[in-house]
């Protein structure tokens, strides 16, 4: 599930108010989400985790499900 | 044939090219196709026009011929390479369009290429199964010429073996054409440039000169084939003179920028081109640790075209990336449109492109004079001298020649001039006269170099795309809460991102804070049916927009009051 701090890390990025960010949410569905603020989301996303995407990790998104995941999974790596 | 020198004579097909490289040289490299996860898929001169004459086979079966016009609609695909060569063996004429967005309506999408049917006179339709619900209805529509959907990914398989002869080209002096070539935007869809084989020849020969190509050179480029950049500087120069090609994907790249420089390392890429937005957003996104063991001696030439080249963006990316081995002497420019096939002018190769701190004063009245290095001024960006064949003037708004230094329309003469825009004469003669090319970019001259400085047109160029600001008020004009037609779109530079924004303005009666913040939201979401994002609204009180003699909003003088005046909601 997306969770709050995500939601809101994706919102401030696009400078949206409000948006239903779910799993199954993908850019083409958010507006001003294109493929050139992606880049700086990503960046905004690392930054409020304090982790790193390897190239090969970001270009397999499908949908913001998939990035929190991925988001999960690096966090767990860097708290373990 | 001595190293530099390429074997191009104008009066052959660009097929027979390909098919002498596969006789003559067949093991050696001939585009590389790469993409994230997998190994690279490295196609060898032989079997690429073995494949492809099994494909050509294919589609002469389907119907296809000479004188045909097949659009491709193909994502980045190991296959497309076989399939585009097969459609130009056969003498048919492909035009690469842009496979659509996810969040494009269906409808806008085939509104499209119903005006390219109109307009061009498309035949085929050769593309994916996840589209063929949407072109189908295309097939038996009212006043449609596309006769079929063909899927041509489908007809291969790894490991096939392709046997067969090898297809032979439709005899031809030259003067055939050779391919369509479109400009984005929905508007744009309907006006198709065509290049004759030998527009397209000539080009690449003296492109070649004017970069000073050899063999030892190897394109490395992510740019999508549906813009002329990338089909004549990236796809067509390569192949034809038999230089590796290395392509990604554009989507990937823009989702990982360090993609280009990791394979302009691991590859040996010596050129690339590569739009203005490019170099911010790689100076800016790009991660040391995703730079681990990359190096960029190799790159001799990074050629900036296809929007206004900013003296900014080359200084952030050498500062950036000068410690991996970049020179800056490889930082190049050019100037180009698909109407004189691709280059008009190129920076010298082996000097950084030059560039002028201009008089921001003087700019305003139409003088490009130059200030000191250290004094606050405008700096502008050479695009190099003349590509041989191409003539360039500056001319006033009677198209009379004005001195060199002072600013005007940049018209153009070249040896690969397009033959018009196809089924277009009207729009042709508009723009062509007495073999000259009206540009409708302003710029101006200097010791014999070509420098751009604006637009006489309202078009913007956002990330190297064209957006017709039509195309934008149209949908907005329909959002609820606008006053109908009462809406301007327009783009403006920003510097942060090295390339134009959208802004639009419209004209409301919503007045609350809540309201003016859905009406924002719902107009971002009318750009996004259309496949553009907007990045600033200002909306405005009823009769606030300026209107033109024709009674229709003035975007320039509203560009100016906006920007002056207002925040954007």
């Amino acid at each position: 599930m997306v969770s709050d701090k995500l939601k809101k890390v994706i919102l401030a990025q696009l400078k949206l108010d409000d948006w239903d960010i779910v799993d199954g949410t993908t850019a083409d569905t958010v507006p001003g989400w294109d493929s050139l603020t992606h880049a700086g989301l990503i960046c905004a996303v690392e930054d409020a985790y304090r982790i790193r995407f390897r190239a090969s990790e970001i270009v397999r998104l499908k949908n913001v499900g998939q990035l929190q995941e991925l988001v999960d999974r690096k966090t767990a790596e860097r708290t373990a | 044939m001595r190293e530099g020198e390429f074997d191009i004579r104008p009066d052959t097909a660009v097929w027979d090219h390909w098919r002498r490289h596969a006789e003559e040289t067949p093991d050696e490299e001939a585009i590389v196709h790469v993409a994230v996860g997998d190994e690279p898929r490295r196609w060898r001169w032989g079997e690429l026009v073995q494949a492809s004459s099994s494909a050509a086979r294919r589609l002469a079966e389907a119907g296809v011929g000479a004188g045909d016009v097949c659009a491709l609609i193909i994502r980045h695909s190991e296959y497309f390479y076989p399939v585009y060569l097969a459609v130009s063996s056969l003498g048919a004429l492909p035009a690469v369009l842009a496979y659509p967005n996810a969040r494009l309506h269906a409808d806008k999408f085939r509104e499209g290429l119903r005006g390219m049917s109109s307009r061009s006179g498309l035949d085929h339709i050769l593309t994916e199964r996840d589209l063929l619900e949407t072109v189908t209805p295309l097939v038996s529509g009212a006043e449609s010429t596309v006769r079929d959907v063909l899927l041509p990914l489908e007809w291969f398989r790894a490991g096939d073996s392709w046997a067969g002869p090898i297809v032979r080209h439709p005899p031809t002096d030259g003067s055939d054409p050779c391919l369509l070539q479109h400009s984005s935007g929905t508007t744009g869809l309907q006006k198709a440039v065509v290049l004759s084989h030998r527009a397209i020849l000539e080009h690449v020969r003296r492109y070649a000169e004017a970069i000073s190509l050899t063999r030892r050179d190897k394109v490395v480029s992510w740019l999508p084939l549906y813009h002329d950049m990338g089909l004549i500087a990236a796809f067509y120069l390569p192949l034809t003179c038999g230089v590796p090609l290395v392509q990604l994907s554009p989507m990937e790249w823009v989702t990982s920028p360090a993609l280009l420089l990791s394979t302009l390392s691991s590859e040996g890429g010596t050129l690339c081109w590569l739009p203005n937005f490019a170099y911010n957003l790689m100076a800016e996104r790009v991660r040391e640790e995703d730079l681990a063991g990359v190096r960029l001696d190799s790159v001799r030439l990074l050629v900036n075209c296809s929007e206004p080249v900013r003296a900014e963006s080359h200084d952030g990316f050498h500062r950036r990336f000068g410690r991996y081995g970049l020179r800056r002497e490889a930082l190049g420019a050019c100037y180009a449109m698909a109407e004189t096939t691709f280059a008009v002018t190129q920076s010298v190769p082996g000097r950084e492109a030059r560039s002028l701190n201009l008089d921001r004063a003087e700019l305003s009245r139409g003088n490009a004079v130059p200030l000191p290095d250290s004094a606050a001024g405008r700096r502008s960006v050479s695009s190099g001298v003349p590509v041989s064949g191409c003539a360039v003037r500056v001319v006033d708004e009677s198209r009379r020649e004005v001195p060199p230094g002072r600013i005007g329309e940049i018209a153009i003469s070249s040896s690969s001039l397009f033959d018009g825009y196809r089924n277009y004469p009207e729009k042709t003669a508009e723009v062509l006269e007495a073999g000259w090319y009206y540009s409708g970019d302003y710029g101006f001259v200097k010791d014999g170099e070509c420098y751009v400085v604006g637009r006489k047109k309202d078009l913007i160029i956002a990330a190297g795309n064209n957006i017709y600001p039509e195309d934008v008020e149209d949908a907005a004009g329909k959002v609820r809460g606008v006053i109908p037609g009462r809406v301007v779109a327009f783009g403006v530079e920003d510097e942060s991102v090295g390339t134009e924004v959208l802004c639009v303005i419209a004209e409301t009666e919503a007045e609350a804070e809540k309201d003016r913040k859905a009406l924002r939201l719902a107009i971002l979401q009318a750009g996004m049916a259309i496949d553009v994002s907007v990045a600033r609204v200002y909306l405005v009180p009823p009769r606030w927009l300026i209107k033109s003699s024709s009674g229709k909003p003035a975007r320039s003088a509203n560009r100016t009051r906006a920007l002056g005046e207002l925040t954007p909601v």
